[in-house]
């Protein structure tokens, strides 16, 4: 049994007009069944509306299966009297920073979520400190989180959600709105927490570049798994991607492209280093056959 | 360029506009041209659309607060040009951009649209606010009436559009943005989060804007999203006519459909050129949070392992063929 047991989940919107008349039903999620192990990583991609968010959001309890079930550390989210655990369980960070910090203090917007939960006061203090420095943050405790920058403002939802002691942190599209230095900041306190702290990291993203270090990649498409495997794996399967709207890393995209010009470049680059390696392979072969 | 040139101001190397306060504020431009009809400059192709002169803002003035959010900002944007700006979170682009429909009104420097002062006492701002279309972030979340064609016939009413007429124009426009013809009659929230954003720049162009700004008109759409969304906007500008500046921080995006970059640091112009010029600035860029395409880092990181190879390369295609001809 993993952290994180999703099993056959079914979930549908049932679309009113207004007169609150059931005008159809959408399945968004469509019998998918997946378990995420304790300290795992793994990375959920998918076009808009392949069911992603919509998946993401029965981890912590935002919403319950129509069909099926979901277990977070062994507790069933059907279960009311769970909730609030599971959702100490599973904290959720969403893709905009703004929408998410009502404190006017750093310090006061992660202490936020400890005092919430009945934290004794000493307690709070220390793990909005430790929080803080998990994520490089603290020497901004006492600055307003508008001041902030974007990849700040995210990091102070990540601080906050840690402050909780979760033991998993689903990702929703955490960069979508940052630039390139905060989405660097965002995704490498992801992995800090998941190497270091060993915390359970679901990150839903459509920026391919950002899952490449994950231990497991799925790959959404009308509410149904449509893909899984390793990220190489995934990222050589480069046409089936863009059938479903994705693409893959520029790197690979370039691996593949070389590729079909006839230079021999194994599938599923994931980075320069790597794309190196086989140019340079390449090149001293032709030399020795040269000589 | 003598066109841009004051009478008294040869010398100094600066190209238009009063120095610094606006208080001695001028009909734009000054030429030493003659101007037979003696009225209307904004007739001669040779004006730019809009000029930014020495635009400086500031937030919170009169507190200790106070924040230079521009600072000495100028530029000239051509007909038919699209110009990708760039710059961190807090740089100062979106105090940029609500300057160029004169949302905001700069401490010092002005906007001439057309060679027209904005600024100036009993300028049509509202007028100005149709041909300069701001498409704001997460434009979908403005929208409000209950079908997509409605809907983008708001703003061609709202300017005094007869209602035939606002009709017709939302209607080539829905088509222009490339949305089905069963949408016309949807409620835009049935839509999926492309479709939505399609709609919600449909109301901007159809007050047929001359210059349509888009503050990062693709954030959170999936890759394929991206791509429909800038291939549309790129070719708004097929004519020729109207111009575009696009607001990102994808700089793989950037440099694939901009013909012209601005990088905006600290309120102020850090650079202004082609894609290739200005991500030739890697390094500085790197520094001030910024970014090269990442093909850009591909070619060092090949050239650094001996593979000789051009390194001022930003998109894919590019780098395949250089990689290709450095291989023989």
């Amino acid at each position: 049994m993993g952290l994180v047991d999703i099993n056959k989940v079914t979930f549908e919107y049932i679309r009113r007009d207004e007169d609150g008349n059931v005008e159809g039903i959408t399945t968004a999620v469509d019998g998918v069944s997946l378990s995420v192990k304790q300290g795992e990583f793994i990375a959920i991609l998918g076009h808009n509306g392949s069911g992603k968010s919509t998946l993401a959001k029965h981890v912590n309890a935002m919403l319950f299966p129509t069909e099926g079930t979901v277990v977070v550390d062994g507790l069933d989210t059907s279960n009311e009297d769970n909730l609030l655990q599971i959702r100490q369980t599973a904290g959720m960070v969403f893709q905009n920073p703004d929408n998410q910090i009502i404190g006017q203090v750093v310090e006061e917007e992660v202490g936020f979520g400890p005092e919430n939960l009945g934290v004794p006061t000493e307690e709070i203090l220390q793990r909005v400190e430790e929080s803080l420095k998990v994520l490089g943050m603290y020497e901004y405790r006492h600055k307003s989180p508008n001041r902030l920058s974007g990849g700040q403002k995210q990091r102070v939802s990540i601080a906050s959600v840690i402050a909780m002691h979760p033991k998993c942190i689903v990702f929703d599209e955490p960069t979508a709105m940052l630039d390139p230095k905060g989405r660097f900041e965002v995704i490498q306190a992801a992995r800090a927490l998941n190497d270091v702290e060993k915390i359970t990291i679901i990150l839903i993203t459509h920026y391919m570049e950002e899952v490449v270090n994950a231990d497991r990649v799925f790959v959404m498409d009308k509410g149904k798994i449509a893909m899984s495997g390793t990220p190489r794996e995934i990222f050589s399967r480069v046409s089936e991607l863009k059938e479903l709207r994705l693409t893959v890393p520029q790197v690979t995209e370039l691996a593949w492209e070389l590729k079909n010009k006839g230079i021999p470049i194994r599938d599923g680059i994931l980075t320069r280093e790597e794309l190196t390696e086989e140019l340079k392979k390449y090149i001293s072969l032709r030399k020795r056959e040269r000589i | 360029m003598s066109l841009f040139k004051r009478k008294n101001n040869t010398d100094t190397g600066k190209e238009y506009g009063p120095e610094g306060s606006g208080e001695n504020r001028k009909k734009y431009p000054e030429t030493d041209t003659p101007d037979p009809d003696g009225k209307n400059s904004s007739k001669d192709p040779r004006v730019p659309l809009l000029v930014a002169d020495h635009l400086v803002y500031e937030y919170s003035r009169g507190t200790d607060h106070l924040v230079r959010a521009l600072d000495d900002v100028s530029f000239s944007i051509k007909k038919g040009e699209f110009i990708g700006l760039i710059g961190h979170t807090g740089s100062g682009k979106s105090t940029l951009v609500q300057h160029l429909n004169a949302l905001l009104s700069p401490v010092s420097g002005t906007v001439y649209f057309k060679g027209e002062d904005v600024f100036e006492k009993g300028y049509d701002r509202k007028k100005l606010r149709s041909k300069v279309g701001l498409v704001f972030q997460y434009p979908e979340h403005q929208l409000f009436e209950e079908t997509v064609f409605a809907d983008v016939c708001f703003g061609p009413k709202n300017i005094g559009m007869s209602r035939k007429q606002a009709e017709l124009t939302a209607y080539e426009t829905i088509k222009k943005v490339g949305l089905p013809d069963e949408c016309f009659y949807h409620s835009p929230f049935d839509l999926s989060g492309g479709q939505k954003r399609r709609v919600a720049i449909a109301g901007v162009l159809a007050m047929k804007p001359e210059l349509l700004v888009l503050d990062e008109p693709t954030a959170g759409l999936d890759p394929k999203g991206r791509d429909e969304i800038l291939t549309m906007i790129d070719s708004l500008r097929a004519d020729g006519e109207m111009a575009i500046v696009l607001v990102s921080h994808s700089m793989e995006d950037v440099a694939q459909y901009a013909d012209r970059i601005m990088v905006i640091e600290k309120g102020k112009k850090l650079f202004d050129g082609t894609p290739h010029e200005v991500f030739s600035h890697i390094d500085e860029l790197d520094e001030i949070g910024l970014a090269a395409p990442e093909m850009s880092y591909v070619m060092r990181e090949l050239k650094k392992a001996g593979i000789d190879v051009n390194t001022n390369v930003l998109t894919i295609p590019e780098a395949r063929d250089e990689i290709l001809k450095a291989l023989g």
